[in-house]
């Protein structure tokens, strides 16, 4: 299917949006659907658990989240437990098993929610959404990849897509230019190489899972959405060798040591020590997902704990294959907000999710205070992205804005791709990459896992290729 | 002087009766708690274990009876395989290592007069620390880019290098635990007859040969405790793994308790994940069975 069945609204700007809230809030909050408490009933206690880590982060939740939302809905009151990521799945896996747990479940990718969702432990959220007219406000491919059966089981928390973050200054002192396609790419990595410079910085030290960042980047930008599309509905097989061909591509750059300086490397230094390594030019590029824009800033910079000079930037990934439109960004969702089939208080948990969604003023705002974290897939147009927002913040959220309406966009694996062919694909690449597996009895395992999941019915509805009408 | 009716014992005593159904009851009283709480937490799980085992469930929502499907892909798989590798590695490594640094420890520690206790309390500081406090700072001196090794000049990635992250996890598990070791041997040989030192002296024997005839079998029970705990914890071993590698890189350090929480919570196969505990609970009860029959032939005499 290719037909182009995108909502003509764009999906992010976010950031920018801040701008209109702050110029006409009454207006905006009244826009908000229920948001100004109107259309919501609930009262009490509200339960969430979250993965948000370090004190100024949970510090801006809680005064510029929860404390808003409680200004907003004096009868609410929420109580946020804050978790590490690698925990909270764990844990509120665990809890809706036992049928307890938070009231709003902050949940994982979309196919892995799916999942909790078969199990009915999540509130059928399509009362909510049609009394509100969540629709409206949410960006439509983001909700369907949470509609099942015509019900939707959650919303979608963060807008993700991969860039290619590079140290600037270093970049501006070696006269590199931003490489568009692969002999540009790979040109630079050979110089950078030679010159005892890490072309590319990458660890799973910290996160097990960030070999599917790489793979999403080597499938998207090699074998392309198209075959991808094709192969996560059914058309073709993992097998195919444009997909082969990628793996062997990436796995030919650690055996080159472009990435991190060699393979044993991307498997024991920690992400904290190539960032800083990044920022003091020891490392060109990181290919990272967009919510590492609210982290790369503490490495550069003479007031940050850096104590350089240095300053970054990004680029699109560039083109591995000449087939491939540049730019092209990948397209996904970050994690997920649901309700506790057993919450004891549904509706005032639903009361949230509509003022966090539906109240687009302090949407906006958050978009414009902290880069990344908070796009939420609301619709909104370019300019409305605020003034202030950081320049190269602004930048992610226009250029996807473009991505959509121009059909230039990809599929992240945690979106996407079922639960246990997700794993795999990160799990299995360790394999590759220590020579365990080559690249085609990767792509194999990978089919017949995506195969069985694919007949149980655990993919989420696709993203369809084609521009926005 | 009155002396006791013949038949006095043989007839019950009401009120004797009561008083020991009260004392049984006021028993039971302060038993129950902790019954109650070890139904709910230890016995209520084992047996929902024992059923989900036999299920495909996947951590969450219905399961589906499978029978010993489980049981039979466990004896297939050949990650198992790598992983009970792996526990036998980390069996003979754990068992060896810090035994014998910590009888040479606790040794060298009865020889000295003076810091006695500084030394027990500086042996003893790893085993204290939290496993989560001493794995981070381990990962961190062994990186390959700033860690100890570089600073020596190697920029070998131990935790990184599949042939060697196993054994890296293990030196620093050793490395926490010989200490302790050290202060328990100590503590047993202090209980040692010093008339048999005495004895062994005049018949000439040395230092070692003293060690070997009369301080090895005098601490024979404590090291038979230590060697069954070992065993015991070789096999469940976990945190500093999963904290320093989690398994990885590719499996290369995966023991089966690390292998079993990728299969629940990674993989989504907690029924497996299921059998797999279980089967590793059989083991351990295997060990502990041919403990008590040593013990009842007075093996740890």
């Amino acid at each position: 299917m290719t037909g182009p069945q995108l909502s003509r609204r764009r999906i992010l700007s976010g950031a920018g949006m801040a701008g209109l809230g702050l110029a006409a809030p009454s207006l905006l909050s009244a826009c908000g659907g229920g948001g100004s408490g109107s259309a919501g009933n609930g009262t009490g206690t509200v339960n969430l658990w979250i993965d948000i880590t370090g004190d100024a982060n949970q510090k801006y939740f809680n005064d510029s989240v929860v404390g808003a939302f409680e200004k907003a809905y004096p009868k609410i009151t929420m109580k946020t437990t804050y978790y590490k990521g690698d925990d909270l799945r764990r844990v509120v896996q665990t809890a809706l098993q036992a049928r307890s747990g938070p009231d709003i479940v902050r949940g994982p990718s979309a196919t892995q929610t799916l999942t909790w969702s078969k199990a009915h432990v999540l509130t059928d959220l399509t009362p909510y959404a049609k009394k509100w007219g969540w629709d409206s406000k949410l960006a439509d491919w983001a909700l369907k990849a949470f509609t099942t059966n015509g019900k939707l089981y959650a919303l979608p928390m963060r807008v993700d897509t991969m860039m290619l973050y590079y140290n600037k200054t270093l970049f501006e002192a070696k006269g590199w230019k931003q490489p568009t396609n692969r002999s540009e790419l790979e040109a630079l990595a050979a110089e950078s190489h030679g010159q005892g410079i890490v072309p590319f910085g990458s660890s799973n030290v910290d996160w097990t899972a960030a070999g599917e960042w790489l793979m999403t980047v080597f499938w998207n930008h090699f074998s392309g959405p198209d075959a991808l599309y094709q192969a996560l509905t059914g058309k073709i097989q993992f097998t195919d060798p444009v997909f082969v061909d990628a793996v062997a591509l990436l796995k030919s750059y650690f055996d080159k040591g472009w990435v991190s300086g060699g393979t044993d490397k991307y498997f024991s230094v920690p992400s904290a020590e190539i960032g800083a390594n990044f920022g003091n030019g020891k490392v060109a590029t990181i290919p990272q997902g967009e919510w590492f824009m609210s982290n790369v800033g503490q490495y550069f910079g003479a007031k940050a704990k850096a104590k350089n000079d240095n300053d970054w930037d990004w680029m699109p990934i560039p083109a591995l294959r000449d087939e491939v439109k540049y730019p092209l960004y990948e397209m996904g969702i970050g994690g997920s907000f649901a309700i506790n089939a057993a919450g004891k208080n549904q509706d005032a948990a639903a009361n949230f999710l509509n003022w966090y969604y539906g109240d687009r003023s302090a949407a906006l705002q958050r978009m414009a205070d902290v880069p990344a974290t908070y796009n939420i897939p609301i619709t909104f147009t370019d300019s409305e992205i605020p003034t202030k927002t950081d320049p190269r913040a602004a930048r992610v959220l226009t250029e996807l804005n473009k991505a959509v309406s121009s059909g230039n966009y990809g599929y992240v694996t945690w979106t996407w791709w079922p639960p246990k062919s997700d794993t795999f694909v990160y799990q299995g690449l360790e394999q590759v990459l220590t020579n365990k597996l080559t690249p085609a009895a990767y792509c194999k395992q990978l089919a017949d896992t995506f195969t069985e999941e694919r007949k149980q019915g655990t993919i989420p509805q696709m993203m369809p290729r084609g521009a926005s009408q | 002087m009155t002396s006791m009716p013949a038949q006095a014992p043989l007839r019950a005593n009401p009120a004797r009766t009561r008083a020991r159904l009260r004392r049984g009851l006021v028993g039971w009283a302060f038993l129950a708690p902790l019954l109650i709480l070890n139904v709910l937490v230890v016995l209520g799980p084992s047996l929902a274990t024992v059923y989900y085992s036999f299920t495909d469930w996947s951590g969450i929502g219905p399961a589906t009876f499978t029978g010993f499907a489980n049981y039979t892909h466990a004896f297939t798989d050949p990650a198992v395989r790598e992983a009970l590798l792996h526990n036998a590695i980390w069996f003979v490594l754990f068992l060896t290592v810090p035994m014998v640094f910590g009888l040479l420890g606790a040794h060298l520690l009865n020889q000295v007069r003076r810091f006695q206790m500084l030394f027990r309390a500086l042996f003893f500081i790893p085993y204290i620390t939290a496993s989560v406090v001493n794995a981070a700072v381990w990962k961190m001196l062994m990186s390959p880019d700033s860690g100890i090794g570089h600073l020596l000049g190697t920029d070998h990635a131990w935790l990184g290098d599949p042939s060697t992250s196993l054994y890296s996890v293990n030196f620093v598990v050793d490395w926490h635990w010989w200490g302790f070791l050290a202060v328990i041997f100590f503590a047993a040989m202090q209980g040692v007859d010093a008339q048999l030192y005495d004895a062994a002296k005049v018949d000439g024997a040395n230092r070692w040969q003293q060690f070997k005839s009369v301080t090895l079998p005098g601490i024979r029970p404590t090291m038979v405790f230590i060697v069954l705990m070992t065993i015991i914890w070789s096999l469940k071993a976990f945190d500093y793994i999963y904290i320093m590698t989690h398994g990885g890189p590719a499996h290369s350090s995966d023991v089966v308790s690390t292998l079993m929480y990728d299969e629940a919570f990674n993989q989504y196969s907690a029924g497996y994940a299921a059998a797999l505990g279980l089967s590793m609970t059989v083991v351990t009860g295997v060990v502990l069975a041919v403990y008590q029959y040593l013990r009842r032939r007075g093996w740890e005499e």
